[in-house]
């Protein structure tokens, strides 16, 4: 603890920091010129918002320096775990569908455990800290991201296609079977983007993650490399999650006797 | 045998978004005849036959099929069984032919060509139909790829909800011609209709709905006998205002 605290202290890198923070302080000052001018009466906001961001994002810093130390894999899954009911909450205040905490949650979970445990057990990745939360926090991220849009669009799809739907199942199809079209379109449609972004790689996107570990003097290879993977470990586990997230809609939507149920509803 | 009771009804009732839908159902129905259902819109008639195919489970109430309770089926199998055909045809992408093999597909059963004809040839549609898009047919062609569907799967009773409500003159000639054939081919077949000379023309039996309860379950001749002109206009007044007017 004491150690890396001292690293900082003492390091050259704080003075200049300090010296960068004090002279972007100009930039403030202009946009509080440029209000007082303009009679926005956005000074106070300026002011607040700049020193509590500044206080705030240091102290993520110090957390996360704490945090990319850790080795231990449980403290590990313990953070990812509360990324991961986070993540799922977040969605109760966006997506007024029926029990979309419980749905996201299971989705997330499983997909964000399963992805992050293959690429920690077959070393694809380093059981640090500084790799396991923030690639772990974009795949949980991603998983959300993605899910959310295949629920959108089972939703959106069921409630133009629900005569088809009907029909399938009164001709002896089960509410699996039914929904397959539906269930396929969505998943591609929450797919596709990502892995578009995948293929055009490097010509038109020049992706944060390889920049930011570029710019923290990573060998530009070995960024890229961690590149593809982060993509890789997007799509997997948007994957899974896409797949649990339409079996629960269906358990949903659908009767223990595999009808579609009269007055499921969409708050 | 033509006495036994295929479905029996007990108090069945029908609660949606805690709405009763269908309130004390209590009927018997015969194999060997057609059931027309009439009522005014809104009073239950497709809830009715959706619960008949267990595509609704009652709220309350028992339901037998050949004296076993619905509950006891398998309920794809029952529902392949008691084929409910939709008021509008919602047909599958993309040809009639994917339309006509949705369900022996599921159900694994074997059409050739010949019988896929034959089944063509029910509906009074020509072979060349089997491979045509199913955007490009009329609504009335439509309404008839939509029952042959049903018909593929070889059930045992046919539900039909307003077939003819939407159609013109042939079709709904085409179609009254194959429920009486179908009568023929031991298939029972329930039809909930707005229209007057067609329940005459094709019915044995009403079952008469208001209000989510049945009125009357009667013969068409003792129906309207008993009821003045202006009772039964009021149950035969149509409510699409395309069907044509097929109420003399
Ligand atoms: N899915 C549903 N949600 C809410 N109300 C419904 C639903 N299905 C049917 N109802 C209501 O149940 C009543 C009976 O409907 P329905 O059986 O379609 O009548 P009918 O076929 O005789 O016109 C109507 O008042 C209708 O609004
Ligand atoms: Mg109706």
């Amino acid at each position: 603890m004491i150690d890396w605290l001292n690293n900082f202290i003492d390091s050259a890198l704080l003075i200049d920091a300090g010296r960068r923070i004090i002279l972007s302080l100009i930039l403030l000052a202009i946009m509080l010129g440029l209000s007082r001018w303009q009679h926005t009466d956005l000074e106070g906001s300026f002011i607040y918002g700049f020193i509590r961001g500044l206080v705030q994002i240091v102290l993520l810093g110090f957390i996360l320096v704490i945090i990319f130390s850790l080795q231990s894999l449980l403290l590990l899954y313990i953070i990812l775990s509360l990324m991961i009911v986070f993540a799922a909450a977040s969605t109760r205040r966006t997506h007024k569908y029926p029990k979309v905490f419980e749905i996201e949650l299971a989705g997330i979970a499983v997909a964000s455990y399963t992805i992050m445990t293959i690429v920690i057990v077959l070393g694809i990745i380093p059981v640090k800290g500084e790799y396991v939360i923030p690639l772990g926090g974009m795949v949980i991220s991603n998983s959300m991201a993605l899910s959310l849009i295949a629920m959108e669009r089972i939703y959106s799809d069921l409630e133009h296609k629900k005569g088809m739907v009907e029909a399938a199942i009164a001709l002896g199809a089960t509410p699996r079977k039914a929904m397959n079209s539906i269930i396929r379109d969505a998943i591609r449609a929450s797919l596709l983007p990502s892995t578009n972004r995948m293929a055009i790689l490097g010509i038109v996107s020049i992706p944060g993650l390889m920049s930011g570990m570029i710019i923290g003097g990573m060998n530009p290879i070995i960024a890229a490399i961690y590149q593809i993977i982060i993509f890789l470990m997007i799509i997997s586990s948007g994957f899974i999650a896409d797949i649990i997230v339409s079996y629960y809609i269906i358990k949903i939507v659908f009767d223990p006797n595999g009808a579609l149920k009269p007055d499921y509803s969409i708050e | 045998m033509e006495e036994k009771s295929l479905f029996i009804l007990k108090n069945i009732k029908v609660k949606i978004k805690n709405r009763i839908i269908l309130d004390n159902i209590s009927i018997n129905l015969k194999k060997n005849n057609i059931t027309g259902v009439i009522g005014p819109s809104g009073s239950g008639k497709s809830t009715l036959l959706k619960v008949l195919s267990f595509l609704l489970t009652p709220y309350s109430g028992e339901i037998t099929y050949k004296g076993i309770a619905l509950k006891d089926y398998n309920p794809q199998k029952y529902r392949k069984t008691v084929s409910y055909v939709q008021q509008r045809p919602y047909l599958f992408p993309k040809t009639v032919r994917d339309n006509l093999l949705y369900g022996p597909k599921l159900w694994g059963i074997k059409y050739n060509e010949e019988e896929l004809y034959a089944l063509l040839d029910l509906v009074n549609l020509d072979p060349v139909f089997l491979d045509r898009e199913v955007i490009n047919l009329s609504e009335g062609e439509k309404q008839r790829i939509n029952i042959a569907r049903s018909l593929a799967n070889k059930p045992e009773v046919l539900l039909l909800d307003e077939p003819t409500s939407a159609l013109d003159l042939l079709s709904t000639e085409i179609i009254e011609n194959l429920i009486l054939k179908l009568k023929k081919q031991d298939l029972k077949i329930i039809v909930v209709t707005h229209n007057l000379e067609q329940t005459k023309r094709i019915s044995d039996e009403v079952l008469v709905l208001n209000a989510g309860r049945i009125l009357d379950h009667i013969s068409i001749d003792e129906f309207l006998h008993s009821r003045s002109d202006e009772e039964i206009r009021l149950y035969f007044k149509k409510q699409s205002s395309n069907g044509g007017n097929q109420n003399d």
